[in-house]
């Protein structure tokens, strides 16, 4: 069951005052643009335990992705395929808000959106990814652990997830005596695009890209959008308790597919990906 | 605990090439999340710790507050990714105790009869797991509370000893913690000289035991150094001009 | 310092942020020492607000019972506004409303009038210069950089005011409100105001903030309000402000 709340964040009135001004104006209380995305940073590799990973920072969100390959049972109805599972947790280190627990609405929300962004567009070609069709594939673990919360966890999760699967170097497995063996040799995943995703929240009559945690506190609602390589969409997702008009939606649907792939270029380029 | 293989070798390195008195190397970083009161990340051999601090706060729920002394929670949680197998979220039972010990290691410290009816909150969340993860942690936290500002008599400096190959070594890495005959966690107050912290797990007779303890009490000292240099770092510079004029 | 140092041995009196351990005084907290004749202190660098009796205190209206608002005072306590401070002695819930005086989000200056240990502060917003923030520039520095920016006899806030030509409100919690007609002026003022909190702790900070304001040392920066407590000229910096709708 789902409740309505006030958020937690309580805004100054002044300060949303201030907002309102400025954005009015075409500029943020940052300085940026209204369509500007906060300057990204993405270290990969750092997790040596894990298969990938990468640490995203999206201004002062900030957020670290693990991947780990095991082999198991394949989804039911998905016989082959390989199984892809994500996972996100707002860590109680991320904000004053949040309390060490079971996963709230929020963040469920949070890892499922990311979750279909990623799978919908088929990033990795889980066919690839079979041993013995219906009974032992590869199973993907990617775990997201969200370190320090300054809105917009969508999209620093999603980049998160794109660059440590671009790091992963995954096992080789084979079935040997109906066993499954690790041939001790690497391969890259198979991956077919690049997702990226793209938030906007409406704040009064005007559209902000990439909010910051006091931007969403005012918002009246959030749109994400996820474009792949091709620029067409793979998952969409409003969120919050406002609306938007059609011709909104529509103008950040070619928003996200132009800032996408400024997005798609800058990850290549940061996670060193394909050199 | 049994050993099957030699974890030293003739020339006295150790499976990481250390010799018996080398600690791993260590790296403290003093303020890395924005959001918290106090942070800190430790870097101490592969293990990747980051530490947040939130306090003192208001407690909820209301009727867990103490009304003469502050409450002081920790959390210990590794991420899923942290280990060579991967973990489940959800909090495992050695988690719960580490959290228990964590605490216990640091309360001593803290002057929690300054904040009647508040909370401190301390999260330590292990990126990347290599023995000693509970030192590190406790390492982190410290330096965390210093930089969230709360009052505290000491630092808490922690760093594990061990027995390996029947000798007794400094710091023990994952290899020697799961292959070797004893791990001895420390937790110590460097100027107070007391210890806050200790647990046991191995073999050890009454000589070998004194050793690893003076052993692992002189890696806290080591410990203490960089946590210093941390805390400098962040709110001094590298100046040491510290007086204004007004 | 940091926590655990040991600061001087002997028989010293131990003022703030400090604790007697054996022979000496040691810290117990990151920050400056000074060892004088009243004895021995650690000025912090870091850490929460912790509310004082009379200091003034920027708070956020956060929400209300029937009989008072709750107030974040940027600390690890809620303070309350009780609705008499504000309606008067016969107040009642059924004719006033307490909404339309204060609403959730509304910035107030305030004075702590009680804080213990047993209960949450209370503030009152009755005396002069105290009330609603209509207007201005919302900042959050942290609050044990505040007598540093109020400055000795608040000659560092007034030099900043008078470069800027705006009017600065400080609350002891860290919270401020800069107000003025140029916005020129309260974006300089700010980039001030950021300087001074990231340097506190560095020597030459007023000549390198007079630089960025634009300023010769010859400009007035003395306070000429007289010798006072750093509390007190806090209270002058509020005589100068704009006078809102005051309640």
């Amino acid at each position: 069951m789902s409740s309505s709340k006030r958020s937690a964040i309580i805004v100054e009135h002044l300060r949303k005052q201030q907002m309102w001004e400025s954005i009015s104006k075409g500029k943020r209380l940052d300085g940026r643009d209204l369509d500007q995305i906060r300057p990204i940073e993405i270290e990969v590799g750092l997790i040596k335990k894990a298969n990938g990973s990468a640490r995203v920072k999206l201004g002062n969100t900030e957020v670290v992705a693990g991947v780990k390959v095991e082999t198991g049972e394949p989804f039911e109805g998905l016989e082959n395929k390989g199984a892809l599972i994500l996972s996100a947790e707002v860590l109680p280190t991320a904000s004053p808000h949040i309390e060490p627990g079971p996963p709230d609405e929020e963040t469920v929300e949070l890892a499922r959106v990311v979750d279909r962004g990623i799978r919908e567009s088929e990033m990795l070609d889980l066919t690839k990814l079979v041993l013995i069709s219906g009974e032992i594939v590869y199973v993907i673990f990617v775990d997201c652990s969200i370190i320090n919360a300054d809105g917009n966890l969508f999209d620093a999760t999603s980049y998160a997830v794109v660059s440590a699967l671009l790091d992963s170097k995954l096992p080789v497995f084979e079935i040997r005596d109906k066993k499954v063996v690790d041939t001790g040799e690497k391969q890259n995943p198979p991956i077919a695009t690049l997702p990226v995703s793209i938030t906007a929240v409406r704040i009064g009559d005007s559209i902000i890209l990439d909010p910051t945690a006091e931007e969403e506190a005012c918002m009246d609602s959030r749109i994400t959008i996820t474009t792949n390589s091709d620029h067409n969409f793979a998952a969409i997702q409003k969120g919050s308790t406002g609306a938007f008009t059609v011709e909104q939606l529509k103008r950040a649907a070619a928003t996200a597919r132009i800032k996408g792939e400024e997005i798609r270029i800058k990850i290549r380029e940061l996670t060193k990906y394909g050199k | 605990m049994t050993q099957t293989r030699s974890l030293i070798d003739e020339n006295g390195k150790r499976t990481d090439g250390r010799t018996k008195d080398q600690l791993r190397d260590v790296k403290i970083t003093a303020g890395v999340i924005k959001n918290a009161d106090g942070s800190a990340f430790i870097e101490f051999g592969m293990n990747k710790i980051v530490v947040a601090v939130y306090g003192p706060r208001e407690v909820h729920p209301k009727h867990m507050a103490l009304a003469d002394r502050c409450v002081l929670r920790c959390r210990y949680h590794m991420s899923p990714f942290s280990t060579d197998t991967r973990k489940n979220p959800a909090p495992s039972r050695r988690e719960v105790e580490i959290s228990k010990v964590m605490r216990e290691a640091l309360e001593p410290t803290l002057m929690l009869e300054d904040y009647p009816r508040a909370a401190i909150d301390v999260y330590v969340e292990v990126l990347q797991a290599d023995g000693g993860s509970r030192c590190a942690g406790i390492t982190a936290a410290s330096v965390a509370l210093a930089d969230a500002g709360i009052n505290m008599r000491d630092l808490v400096s922690a760093c594990a000893a061990g027995k390996v190959d029947d000798r007794i070594v400094l710091d023990i890495n994952d290899t020697e913690d799961k292959e070797g005959d004893a791990d001895m966690p420390v937790a110590y107050m460097p100027h107070l000289e007391q210890v806050t912290l200790l647990q046991l797990d191995g073999i050890l007779n009454e000589d070998q035991f004194n050793q690893c303890l003076d052993e692992a009490v002189n890696g806290c000292k080591m410990v203490y150094e960089f946590q210093r240099k941390a805390l400098m770092q962040k709110y001094f510079g590298n100046e040491t001009e510290l007086k204004e004029e007004q | 310092m940091v926590p655990g140092d040991r600061i001087v041995e002997g028989n010293f009196r131990p003022l703030f942020n400090v604790i007697r351990a054996g022979n000496s005084i040691v810290a117990t907290r990151i920050g400056i020492a000074e060892a004088g004749r009243e004895g021995v202190k650690v000025i912090p660098l870091s850490g929460i607000y912790i509310p004082r009796v009379n200091d003034i205190v920027i708070g956020k209206i956060l929400d209300h019972s029937s009989l008072s608002w709750g107030v974040d005072i940027n600390s690890c306590f809620s303070a309350h506004l009780p609705a008499q401070d504000v309606f008067g002695r016969d107040f009642s819930p059924a004719r006033d409303d307490m909404g339309r005086e204060l609403a959730i989000g509304d910035l107030i200056t305030a004075r702590i009038i009680a804080f213990d240990r047993t209960r949450d502060p209370m503030i009152t917003i009755q005396d002069k210069d105290l009330g609603k923030i209509p207007r201005g520039e919302f900042i959050k520095i942290s609050a044990t950089r505040v007598p540093r920016l109020i400055g000795k006899r608040g000659s560092m806030i007034q030099t900043i005011e008078y470069a800027t030509h705006t009017r600065v409100l400080i609350g002891q919690n860290g919270i401020i409100v800069v107000t003025g007609r140029d916005l020129e002026g309260i974006k300089l003022a700010v980039r001030a105001i950021r300087m001074v909190e990231e340097e506190a702790h560095t020597a030459n900070l007023t000549q390198r903030v007079k630089t960025l304001l634009g300023v010769s040392d010859a400009s007035p920066s003395d306070n000429t309000h007289g010798t006072q407590p750093q509390n007190e000229a806090v209270g002058e910096e509020l005589n100068e402000v704009e006078k809102g709708e005051k309640i």
